[in-house]
């Protein structure tokens, strides 16, 4: 359900993450709540992936809304690099 | 040969008549059904019981020959219920456990998408009543579906709750099946599970 590129945003609480669908497909965003890959802890066991095209957006929308999330992935290949600790 | 119309009858009939009429006929039996459900419907029954089956493109509908001993039990007589050894899932809704919608439809999509991590997949799912939202167009979870589909788990979605949702020109995941092949595949199957 991840493909090379996109980016996994995970949140802290369930709430959060409802909130968060909703409020980008309000804005037809094409963002998709999906089970947290397992190699990525989440409290809720749930994230929003999104593609590159789109991540200016989705991330400009969360901010304002003050729903960013906990934390930020990106796929690489097989491995989730987290966003702010790429090497 | 023997003959029969099953042109204009509601699903399951069709499936439910041809039935009958293999279990009393001898011989080669001609079918006349409508395109579209019916004769999918018509057509995957007789071969999973180890017919063959002849086609034939009429003006109005097709018209199946069909012959062969069958696998089923001799004629006229019910067929045994032989294990198949499959799971089933059954998903009779758009939503997960009883209590907020908007959760329940959370978890329903959590649990499709999860499916894809598991080792063991069932062999057929079948979506009834809402659970049929989730096969149509704009349902989240078709990517998974197809994905599904893809590593052989056969999805299949009752063509009467297509049809009462208006969703049966949507369908974009799997095939359409009737009440006939839903109870019978859980008849015979290892485990249902249902949702």
């Amino acid at each position: 359900m991840v493909k090379d590129g996109d980016y996994v945003a995970i949140f802290n609480s369930i709430h959060r993450v409802m909130e968060a669908e909703r409020l980008l497909k309000d804005k037809s965003l094409k963002i998709l709540l999906i089970p947290a890959p397992r190699a990525l802890a989440a409290d809720c066991g749930l994230a929003i992936r999104y593609a590159e095209e789109i991540r200016g957006e989705v991330e400009a929308a969360l901010a304002e809304a003050g729903l960013l999330p906990r934390d930020l992935y990106r796929k690489n290949g097989e491995e989730f690099v987290k966003i702010g600790e790429e090497k | 040969m023997n003959s029969l119309d099953v042109r204009g009858m509601a699903c399951p009939l069709p499936v439910v008549s041809v039935k009958r009429a293999l279990e009393s006929a001898e011989g080669e039996l001609r079918v006349l059904l409508d395109d579209g459900a019916p004769r999918e419907n018509v057509k995957r029954f007789v071969q999973g019981r180890g017919y063959q089956v002849q086609e034939e493109q009429l003006e109005d509908g097709f018209a199946f020959t069909i012959s062969g001993a069958g696998s089923g039990a001799g004629k006229g007589q019910a067929a045994p219920v032989e294990r198949s050894g499959a799971t089933v899932m059954l998903i009779g809704s758009d939503r997960l456990g009883d209590g907020a919608e908007e959760l329940g439809r959370l978890l329903m999509k959590n649990f499709i998408i999860t499916l894809l991590d598991m080792t063991e997949l069932p062999d057929r799912i079948f979506f009834l009543n809402s659970g049929v939202l989730l096969v149509a167009q704009g349902s989240e979870v078709i990517e998974a579906l197809v994905e599904l589909g893809n590593r052989g788990v056969e999805v299949l979605s009752c063509g009467i709750c297509l049809d009462f949702y208006k969703k049966k020109e949507l369908l974009a995941a799997g095939g359409v099946t009737n009440m006939f092949t839903i109870a019978e595949s859980m008849l015979q199957a290892r485990s249902v599970v249902r949702l």
